[in-house]
């Protein structure tokens, strides 16, 4: 167990290594000198003056060499300072913790909606192998995995907003505004959630100590109900923490479709005005997490299932 | 079925009749063979996804000489046109013809999607089975990088990679290919060390034969079902990606155009006419579909050949892989 902790903490170091070289190198990428860009960034004028480019390079320090310009500003990156947005001129983390805590409550939306569908439908259809139900179930599934969420948002928006003038068609202003897109979000992780479900339960109801229990005179209801749930419950909460960790800054789509102020459309828009800071402080916060929402993950899979804990990870 | 014991199945089978095992050595088979043989006793949806897999490629292989009208001439008089003889699905808002358009766009979404997967499933391949191989600080490294890039979202990582290098196919392709080579890597180290611990394989190195009839003739076979089911299934995954870029702006670049560019450009139109945004959707859906249903066709049977027998609930985990977001979602 000591051993995991000291390997992902390791993993974890070189992670953030390799991503903030990575993301200090953003304005080094390319052609062209970064004060150039940076100031085209900021002021949107081609022709710049190039007493403030000099001015500007000696300001950030732009001149010294890389490595120390790297050290200064992991400096202030682990203190959670990222400097300022180009465009809004706000501190970076200003605006990515409420960015964050938008995409984390549409996240969960859709991800529990996915599991209030896929938990009852995976059962049923593993309890019913090979049948009708069970046909429907994964024809379904695999729908529904395949069913882009770009595609299926415009269409409720379409339906529900324009047509029926339901819900709106998009902003962020309480619960109505999560209906559409946590609907459009929620279909593909509901599709894999059925299919791992379905296969979890359907090894769990083949195991020996189901058989066991059945025999003890337990009924169907029950045994599933004590050891079917518990036991298939492993590989989805696993796949749970792939798509929440996912969801953070990947529903970037979603986001943009119904002008969600979350961590995907504050990355996506931070690209394309090339404003740095926020693209640096966004990747690293988002990158960061995905890697400790798994690594969490991975530890509670050793807490819950003693059997991995001996052989794996080893 | 000679195929059914070149299948791995559980480490330690005891029930391994000796003749039945010299019989698989001997017969080495093929993914077209495989495929055949395969339509005979499967899951219908399988059938119906090579079915339609075939019609969809059919069609965007033959799009030069099929397609009805030039995919840029545009007719500004006749913008927005619903369906007629002329134009099956209508114009869009340049009065550009519609079905001309998708087929020509899934030229570009399918085969960007293919090169990627092909990229991914031989890296992949080829780093696991020397994690698998060679063990150690090697294969220590190999799944580390695993661990962390699988769960790393892949629009992000585009996103990422754009602010450095710009948009461009180059820059696509390595994104996708960033995070797609892990699960890949995952399932091949998974199989080498499965395959490698096979008394046949024992058996031949014993016998002295080098390593690489050992890696063409036991392992590579045996590997050739689980990663083409990987792959199949990975590839509705990134057509959703690729679109997905596309429809950001930051995927296929004008004056190409792809089934996610299509979308974008249909947002402002939804109500007026909305077959123009619900069009390229379907036809990256139906194409998803397609090779999802191929994919978990393969993988469906190799699962129910390992169930039988085995307590633990091991194989479920196996099909945690391939449909963890991380590598390949959009979200």
């Amino acid at each position: 167990m000591r051993m995991f902790l000291i390997r992902r903490a390791a993993t974890l170091a070189v992670t953030l290594a390799v991503v903030s070289v990575l993301a200090f190198l953003i304005p080094y990428a390319g052609e062209g000198d970064p004060a150039r860009k940076i100031l085209r960034a900021r002021v949107n004028d081609p022709a710049l003056d190039p007493a403030q480019v000099e001015a500007l390079t000696r300001e950030l320090g732009l001149d010294r060499p890389l490595y120390i310009q790297y050290l200064e500003w992991l400096r202030h990156a682990v203190t959670g300072d990222f400097g300022f947005s180009y465009t809004s001129r706000t501190p970076v983390q200003e605006l990515v913790v409420p960015a964050l805590s938008v995409s984390i409550s549409l996240a969960l939306a859709s991800l529990l909606l996915a599991l209030l569908f896929a938990l009852p439908l995976g059962t049923w259809a593993a309890t019913v192998r090979g049948g009708k139900v069970d046909n429907a179930v994964t024809f379904l599934s695999q729908s529904a995995v395949s069913a882009p969420e770009y595609w299926v948002g415009p269409v409720l928006v379409l339906v529900f907003a324009r047509y029926l003038g339901w819900l709106p068609s998009g902003g962020w202003d309480g619960l109505t505004y999560l209906v559409l897109p946590a609907l459009a979000l929620s279909l593909r992780p509901l599709g894999y959630f059925t299919q791992v479900t379905r296969a979890a339960m359907s090894d769990v109801l083949a195991a020996p100590y189901i058989t066991a229990a059945r025999s003890r005179g337990l009924s169907f209801r029950k045994t599933l109900a004590k050891h079917g749930i518990r036991n298939s419950m492993l590989p989805v909460m696993t796949l749970f923490s792939f798509w929440f960790a996912g969801l953070l800054g990947g529903s970037v789509v979603i986001e943009v479709i119904f002008n969600i102020p979350g961590m995907g459309r504050l990355l996506y828009t931070a690209v394309i005005n090339n404003d740095v800071p926020v693209i640096q402080g966004g990747m690293l916060w988002i990158l960061t997490l995905a890697v400790l929402i798994n690594t969490v993950t991975d530890l509670l899979y050793g807490v819950l299932n003693p059997a991995i804990r001996v052989t794996s990870h080893a | 079925m000679p195929d059914t014991m070149t299948r791995p199945g559980p480490p330690s089978r005891p029930s391994n009749p000796p003749d039945r095992r010299r019989r698989a050595s001997s017969h080495r088979p093929n993914v077209l063979s495989l495929l055949i043989r395969g339509t005979r006793d499967r899951h219908w949806t399988f059938n119906f996804g090579t079915a339609l897999l075939v019609l969809i490629l059919t069609l965007l292989v033959l799009t030069p000489w099929i397609a009805p009208h030039d995919p840029a001439t545009q007719d500004l008089t006749n913008r927005l046109a619903g369906p007629s003889a002329e134009h099956w699905f209508g114009t869009d808002h340049l009065g550009r013809d519609v079905l001309t358009r998708l087929m020509w766009g899934g030229r570009f979404s399918v085969t960007i999607a293919a090169i990627t997967l092909v990229i991914c499933a031989v890296t992949g391949g080829i780093i696991g089975a020397l994690a698998a191989r060679r063990g150690g600080w090697l294969d220590e490294l190999v799944m580390r990088s695993v661990d962390v890039l699988i769960c790393f979202p892949d629009v992000v990582v585009a996103l990422f990679l754009i602010a450095l290098f710009g948009t461009g196919y180059g820059t696509l392709i390595a994104a996708l290919t960033i995070t797609g080579w892990t699960p890949f890597a995952r399932l091949m180290r998974g199989l080498a060390l499965e395959i490698n611990s096979k008394d046949y394989v024992e058996a031949a190195e014993i016998l002295g034969s080098p390593k690489a009839y050992i890696v063409f003739r036991h392992v590579i076979p045996n590997a050739v079902r689980p990663v083409l089911a990987m792959g199949f299934l990975r590839f509705g995954h990134k057509l959703i990606t690729v679109g997905a870029l596309s429809y950001l702006g930051l995927g296929v670049q004008p004056p190409d155009s792809d089934w996610g560019a299509m979308l974008l450009d249909a947002q402002p139109y939804m109500e007026r006419s909305p077959s123009l945004g619900i069009l390229p959707g379907a036809a990256i859906f139906l194409t998803a579909l397609s090779v999802t249903m191929i994919g978990q066709g393969l993988d469906i049977k190799r699962k129910a050949r390992k169930r039988p027998g085995t307590s633990a609930p091991a194989p479920a985990l196996a099909s945690v892989e391939g449909t963890a977001p991380g590598q390949g979602d959009t979200k």
